[in-house]
């Protein structure tokens, strides 16, 4: 079953003064269930909006929205205690600790005490339970904020920027944590982050927004074939030479970073060849797998 | 978070039924009986009345003795004396004229029985059937002023945290939870109202039997007393939730307390003196409407002229707003301000 359907959805946000913000622009998103799927785009390009539909904070002005296979919002109050939520930044009392905050929610669904101590723990906070949240740092809030997202042991968590204001090793235990939730047959995340690295670290599959669409989706290693991929890196004493040589040779060559880059190589040994006949030899030839900057750069040239 | 001994990231698998054994009532009861600020709120009123208490009972409030008595009496004599003397002074006066008498002239004697002994008392006693309706009234007033700022912070701090919003997370049928917040509020000014009432009451009872005397008490005077107890209790009901509703609608508690200080000091004040023929519907008014026995009696002052004989007539009158007038007014202002606040949260998108 789908965890998340989204079908030709519309918003604009309406400005004083101005004409309205087009925040969505016909978005068609599917996440299947199990695993980490990766929610990739730039800043504005409408990702917290689309959580904010999913979770009924937001309507939508046209389109249609599942959650956990029900229509939202109207059924948002039958599958809310499968979804585990944390939307940009954390939103606590500042003046209650960070565990009493935690218990306040629990008590709205009903979720156990031992469940509250679990969730600090598992995020880290277990020792600082009972200081007030605004004495918290802002990686401490983040915690919190993940620590409530999976007080409900949600089927589908969905993490808007987790990473936000943690430092490196903060960032390592998110990515741990995501992926072991992930990993556990139960549950699914949903990742939304505008690090490619994050999304190449941690997620099974990835949809890209681009100026309120989806520009592509599927599972990460698909995604990235087929786009920029077939460069490869040569390095050799007489450079310029060589890429005399091989632009002859029909190759299209630029240089990158004191290396020569050739482009759209089907088969590398042509190179080898090539540049062997006319006695220059190669110290490097690296294959280039494509990584999701290029392809994220594609595709959101594409899309606009 | 890795490196102690592990818990399971997932614990017994989420029933869709969570929803139903928790409590958003008790959840909402916790969290506004946890907040600092409320109860910080709460000593401070308490203090207060007790310090108040104090000061009234050992400054104005004391059992008649017979020396007590005695020196009232001794002050009016004093008093008559006095008269008596600026009134062979009067009469003493040269170029009088002889077509008036003395007493239209300089006044009748001044007599002692003229004078109440009680009125001349250093300290009065506290009479319980005048001292405790009045005090219900001061408390009353105290306590609604009281509800007001705890409506306006419980709300208004939520929304500066946006804490509300991620109670929705949990609760996504936004009435639900603006609901519950409003039936603890209601709750809780009920509470603090009737036990503010009931601690009056004792205490009014003490200092009669302390300070002054329990009777003898008008007919049906516990009736009446009850009545204004109630009304005062709902007085704090509507203030609270008063206070709430502002709050809700401008997000925020301060700006909410700029709203009422504005509202009671500036547009009270200019209505009363411009467009005096308002006044009934003035919060103020309603509020003494609802609170006082019988009714407020307000006088409207009018534009007053003078007639084609000459003479200055006032075309002010006189109303009377009952208790009814006083609730309902309250009433309405109250359901409309909460009201557009409950329906704004609940279609409003929410960042
Ligand atoms: N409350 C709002 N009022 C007006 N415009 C808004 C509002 N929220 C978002 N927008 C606009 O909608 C567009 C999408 O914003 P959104 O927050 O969904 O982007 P995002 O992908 O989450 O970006 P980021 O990576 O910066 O978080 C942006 O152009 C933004 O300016
Ligand atoms: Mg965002």
């Amino acid at each position: 079953m789908d965890v998340i359907q989204v079908v030709g959805a519309h918003k604009s946000y309406r400005r004083r003064g101005k004409p309205p913000e087009r925040a969505l622009d016909g978005l068609d998103l599917v996440v299947g269930s199990g695993g980490v799927h990766g929610f990739l785009g730039p800043n504005g390009s409408g990702k917290t909006t689309t959580i904010r539909m999913l979770l009924g904070l937001v309507r939508a002005d046209a389109g249609e929205l599942r959650l956990l296979g029900r229509p939202v919002p109207e059924a948002l109050p039958e599958v809310i205690a499968g979804v585990g939520a944390l939307v940009e930044t954390p939103l606590f009392f500042p003046n209650f600790s960070g565990r009493l905050n935690l218990r306040l929610l629990a008590d709205t669904a009903g979720v156990s005490r031992l469940r509250v101590e679990e969730c600090l723990e598992l995020v880290g906070l277990q020792g600082r339970g009972d200081d007030r949240f605004k004495g918290y740092s802002l990686g401490m809030k983040q915690r919190l904020g993940i620590a409530a997202a999976l007080l409900k042991s949600p089927r589908l968590l969905i993490l808007d920027e987790p990473s936000n204001g943690l430092d490196p090793a903060g960032i390592r235990e998110v990515r741990e944590l995501v992926q072991r939730l992930g990993s556990d047959g139960r549950t699914t995340v949903f990742l939304s982050s505008h690090l490619l690295a994050e999304i190449q670290q941690v997620c099974d599959s990835v949809s890209i927004m681009a100026r309120g669409r989806c520009v592509a989706t599927g599972p990460v290693a698909e995604v990235l074939a087929g786009r920029g991929s077939g460069d490869v890196r040569v390095r050799v004493p007489q450079q310029q030479r060589a890429a005399q040589v091989l632009t002859e040779a029909g190759f299209v060559v630029t240089e990158q970073d004191g290396a020569l880059h050739v482009h759209g190589v089907d088969d590398a040994g042509e190179i080898t060849r090539t540049l062997v006949r006319k006695r220059l030899y190669l110290t490097e030839l690296t294959p280039l797998a494509a990584d999701l900057e290029s392809v994220f750069l594609d595709l959101t040239r594409e899309a606009s | 978070m890795t490196d102690v001994a592990t818990p399971p990231v997932v614990a017994a698998p989420a029933g869709d039924d969570v929803a139903a054994r928790g409590s958003l009532l008790r959840a909402e009861a916790r969290r506004f009986t946890s907040r600092r600020f409320i109860r910080v709120l709460l000593l401070l009123a308490a203090a207060g009345y007790v310090a108040a208490i104090a000061i009234a009972s050992s400054t104005a409030f004391a059992k008649t003795t017979p020396e007590g008595l005695a020196a009232a009496q001794r002050s009016i004599e004093q008093l008559v004396a006095e008269q008596d003397r600026y009134r062979e002074q009067c009469l003493a006066q040269p170029g009088r004229p002889a077509d008036v008498s003395d007493d239209q002239f300089c006044g009748t004697p001044a007599r002692g029985s003229d004078f109440r002994a009680e009125d001349f008392l250093d300290k009065r006693p506290f009479v319980l059937s005048e001292g405790l309706p009045a005090g219900a009234i001061a408390v009353g007033v105290a306590v609604a002023a009281l509800s007001f700022l705890i409506g306006s912070t419980y709300i208004g701090a939520e929304w500066t945290s946006r804490s509300i919003v991620a109670l929705l997370f949990w609760q996504p049928r936004r009435v639900r939870v603006i609901g519950a917040k409003l039936v603890v509020l209601t709750a809780a000014a009920v509470l603090l109202a009737v036990v503010a009432q009931a601690v009056w009451w004792a205490t009014a009872r003490v200092m009669a039997g302390a300070l002054g005397k329990a009777g003898p008490l008008p007919a049906d005077f516990y009736g009446d007393l009850l009545g204004q107890q109630s009304r005062a209790v709902l007085l704090a009901v509507l203030a609270a939730l008063l206070g709430f509703g502002i709050s809700n609608l401008v997000h925020n508690t301060a700006a909410a307390l700029g709203v009422g200080f504005v509202y009671f000091a500036v547009v009270e004040t200019a209505i009363r003196n411009l467009r005096p023929a308002w006044q009934e519907w003035l919060l103020t008014d309603n509020a003494a409407a609802l609170l006082t026995d019988g009714g407020y009696r307000l006088y409207v002052y009018g534009e007053g002229f003078v007639d084609e004989r000459g003479t200055y007539v006032d075309s002010g009158r006189e109303l009377l707003l009952s208790n009814l007038h006083g609730g309902l007014v309250l009433g309405f202002v109250t359901t409309l301000v909460v009201g557009v606040g409950v329906l704004l949260f609940a279609r409003r998108d929410l960042h």
